[in-house]
């Protein structure tokens, strides 16, 4: 239609971008040009004087809006910043408490050492003796003496968020060590200065090992109480060598073993047994069954711990 | 320089009362804010161009944030709100642009 009146209308190289070149090329509010215009015109350039107060008003309203909004903007972060030290405050509080609460269980195990062995001292030397390596067994008194440390590390890592799980120290990976230090001999165990004792549970709660209810985290210093020279042989001869092997080779684990002069472990104080009630003396086994029985003891605490580790994980 | 003079003694003002702002309204503040940013360098440039007018500015301003604010609701309303927020920002955004860009030819004439 119209090309039949004369010039076909020409058609704009860009015409489907007229949008963006709108938005681009007048980015400046056309009203600003047409009011300059109306006073090169001569429009009214004398201003009353409510006009000036309402722009006042106005601006100073809008200055406010804006800077309440900014301010809000700005609010959320420092709130979240603040629960997150409160929360960081109470967990330090609470662990400050578990470590008091812990320190006084050995401090009154200590005590209720020492009476033990000056009621029976004097009378029963024998009991006394096997009371003594009892509790030795069952974890519940700190022990010193040679042995063997294994320190196990989480590969180094540029970005702890994104790291693979497998090149962490795991539960497993402690649990497997700990039954292996078992079987090799090993007569006392304590992980980060955790002792392990027969109801000891070694399992993961997010990134966090747990043992015995306490988080640790990596380095883990595996001390056992032993021959050092045999603890390592026999270690490496077992699966938990192979295992420790295939995390230092493949995952990149940090596995340092060193035999250790002196080595002190904490006691775990007194295991509270809530259920379990001992049977009568002619059922207790003799001492010397007893100690023979610290391997299946061992592979008690091996058994609880896997059975906590996967339920945990 | 009326508006100009008001809209600091408002920022002043906002700034050390630090009012709160209603929960329901949260929503909008930062489109709002990109929206006062729009007319805040298009009032700069047209000061530099010598065409500056105190009405003008406001108007645009106040426009600018209702609208802004306006559309984000629409949006929401509509299901589609990260969209048109996202719309509303990329708008702005290219205007804020080329108005700085206008204002540093205007300074440094480059």
């Amino acid at each position: 239609m119209t090309s039949r009146h004369g010039q076909p209308p020409v058609r704009v190289v860009d015409a489907s971008m007229t949008l963006l070149n709108e938005v681009y090329r007048r980015p400046l509010d056309p009203g600003y040009a047409e009011a300059a215009a109306r006073r090169t015109a001569g429009g009214s350039v004398t201003r009353r004087a409510p006009r000036v107060v309402t722009l006042l008003l106005l601006a100073a309203v809008l200055g406010l809006a804006i800077a309440a909004a900014t301010l809000a903007l700005r609010q959320p972060p420092t709130a979240a910043i603040a629960a997150r030290q409160l929360l960081e405050k109470q967990i330090q509080q609470r662990t400050d408490d578990v470590a008091a609460t812990q320190a006084r269980i050995t401090r009154l195990s200590g005590q209720i050492q020492t009476l033990q062995g000056d009621a029976l001292g004097s009378t029963a030397t024998e009991l006394a003796r096997s009371v003594q390596s009892e509790s030795v067994a069952a974890g519940t008194v700190a022990v010193t003496g040679p042995g063997l440390r294994v320190v196990l590390s989480d590969a180094p890592a540029t970005d702890p968020e994104t790291q693979d799980p497998d090149a962490r120290v795991q539960d497993i990976d402690l649990q497997v060590l700990v039954n292996g230090l078992w079987a090799a001999g090993a007569e006392a165990i304590a992980i980060n200065g955790q002792r392990l004792t027969a109801t000891s549970a070694i399992r993961s709660a997010g990134d966090a090992v747990l043992v015995d209810m306490v988080a640790l985290s990596s380095p883990y210093t595996v001390d056992a109480v032993g021959n050092a020279g045999r603890l390592q042989a026999n270690l490496a001869r077992t699966a938990a060598g192979q295992h420790i092997a295939t995390l230092r080779t493949t995952y990149g684990i940090g596995v340092d073993t060193s035999s250790q002069r002196h080595l002190e472990l904490p006691g775990s104080g007194q295991v509270v047994l809530q259920y379990a009630t001992a049977l009568g003396p002619a059922a207790t086994p003799t001492a010397a069954a007893r100690r023979g029985a610290g391997a299946s003891d061992a592979s008690d605490v091996a058994s609880s711990a896997g059975r906590t580790g996967g339920d945990g994980t | 320089m009326i508006a100009v003079i008001g809209l600091v003694v408002g920022v002043l003002a906002g700034l050390w009362l630090q009012p709160t702002v209603p929960v329901e309204l949260q929503p909008y503040l930062p489109i709002a804010v990109v929206a006062a940013l729009d007319a805040l360098f298009g009032g700069l440039r047209a000061m530099l161009d010598g065409i500056f007018d105190d009405r003008v500015f406001l108007t645009s301003f106040l426009s600018n944030v209702v609208v802004a604010a306006l559309i984000v609701f629409l949006g929401d309303q509509l299901g589609v709100g990260t969209q048109l927020s996202t719309a509303v920002v990329v708008v702005l955004g290219i205007r804020i642009f080329s108005n700085a860009a206008s204002i540093r030819r205007h300074l440094f004439k480059a």
